[in-house]
């Protein structure tokens, strides 16, 4: 179980959040990308063996929407990696 | 096991849920409420009308059924501002109350949250999940008090007479 830090709430059970997700590409110009890039990106979700960047929803809570890093290796909740938000 | 703790179902209260930025609330509702609670998860109380601040640009008002019209007809939820959002929900959320000794007990049996007193004090107040339900928490005297959405009123009551056996 881990416990993740609501912005508005604070530290909370992660049973109170519904996963939004990774937070997925920067979305492309259709006409100016290969077909073969544009199914990558439709359908392709960031998977990495480190930290991702996730969206969560304070869905039994505050309501709030927000993204935290966490590392896949050990469900660690972890800071931003250089010069990414 | 059982607990020394006396639960009551609680009668309906007024209930109005208000969004929008705190100094657009605060001008449209004037001197109707008391004043907005800045601080997440916390409440003020005047005259019987309650403030609770649960989300970001998000209240809720409690007071007395028998305000209820009163209330409406100061606050104008049909007149007021594209920019906040007020409607009355008097009759979407039953509350509990749960006093006793043992009420930290048996809280603790159908809620995640830590509700001790250094951590959950006196005008806290917050969503969180009641028997995996989403359910607001505050505390009462001598005891804490939910609410849960209305429609899970008996399922709740009938947990509670369970989990208190």
């Amino acid at each position: 179980m881990m416990n993740i830090t609501c912005p508005f709430c604070g530290k909370r059970n992660e049973s109170e959040f519904i996963h939004g997700g990774p937070v997925g590409a920067v979305r492309p110009d259709p006409n100016a990308v290969s077909d073969e890039e544009w199914v990558e990106y439709l359908t392709v979700t960031p998977n990495p063996l480190g930290p991702v960047q996730e969206k969560w929803w304070h869905a039994r809570g505050c309501g709030e929407w927000f993204s935290i890093w966490r590392d896949t290796r050990t469900h660690d909740i972890v800071e931003a990696p250089d010069g990414t938000t | 096991m059982s607990y020394d703790v006396t639960i009551e179902r609680c009668g309906q209260k007024a209930l109005f849920d208000l969004k929008g930025a705190l100094d657009a609330v605060s001008q449209w509702a004037g001197d109707a409420l008391p004043s907005l609670p800045i601080r997440p998860n916390s409440r003020t109380e005047e005259d019987g009308i309650e403030l609770f601040h649960i989300g970001r640009d998000h209240w809720i008002t409690r007071a007395p059924l028998a305000q209820e019209d009163a209330i409406e007809a100061r606050l104008k939820p049909t007149d007021c501002p594209a920019d906040i959002s007020i409607v009355r929900v008097s009759d979407t959320m039953t509350f509990f109350c749960i006093v006793g000794p043992d009420a930290g007990q048996v809280m603790s049996i159908a809620c995640p949250m830590d509700l001790h007193d250094s951590v959950f004090r006196t005008d806290a107040v917050s969503y969180t999940e009641v028997f995996g339900l989403k359910a607001l928490v505050m505390r009462c005297q001598d005891g804490i008090e939910f609410a849960v959405e209305q429609s899970f009123a008996d399922m709740v009551e009938d947990y509670l007479i369970r989990a208190t056996a």
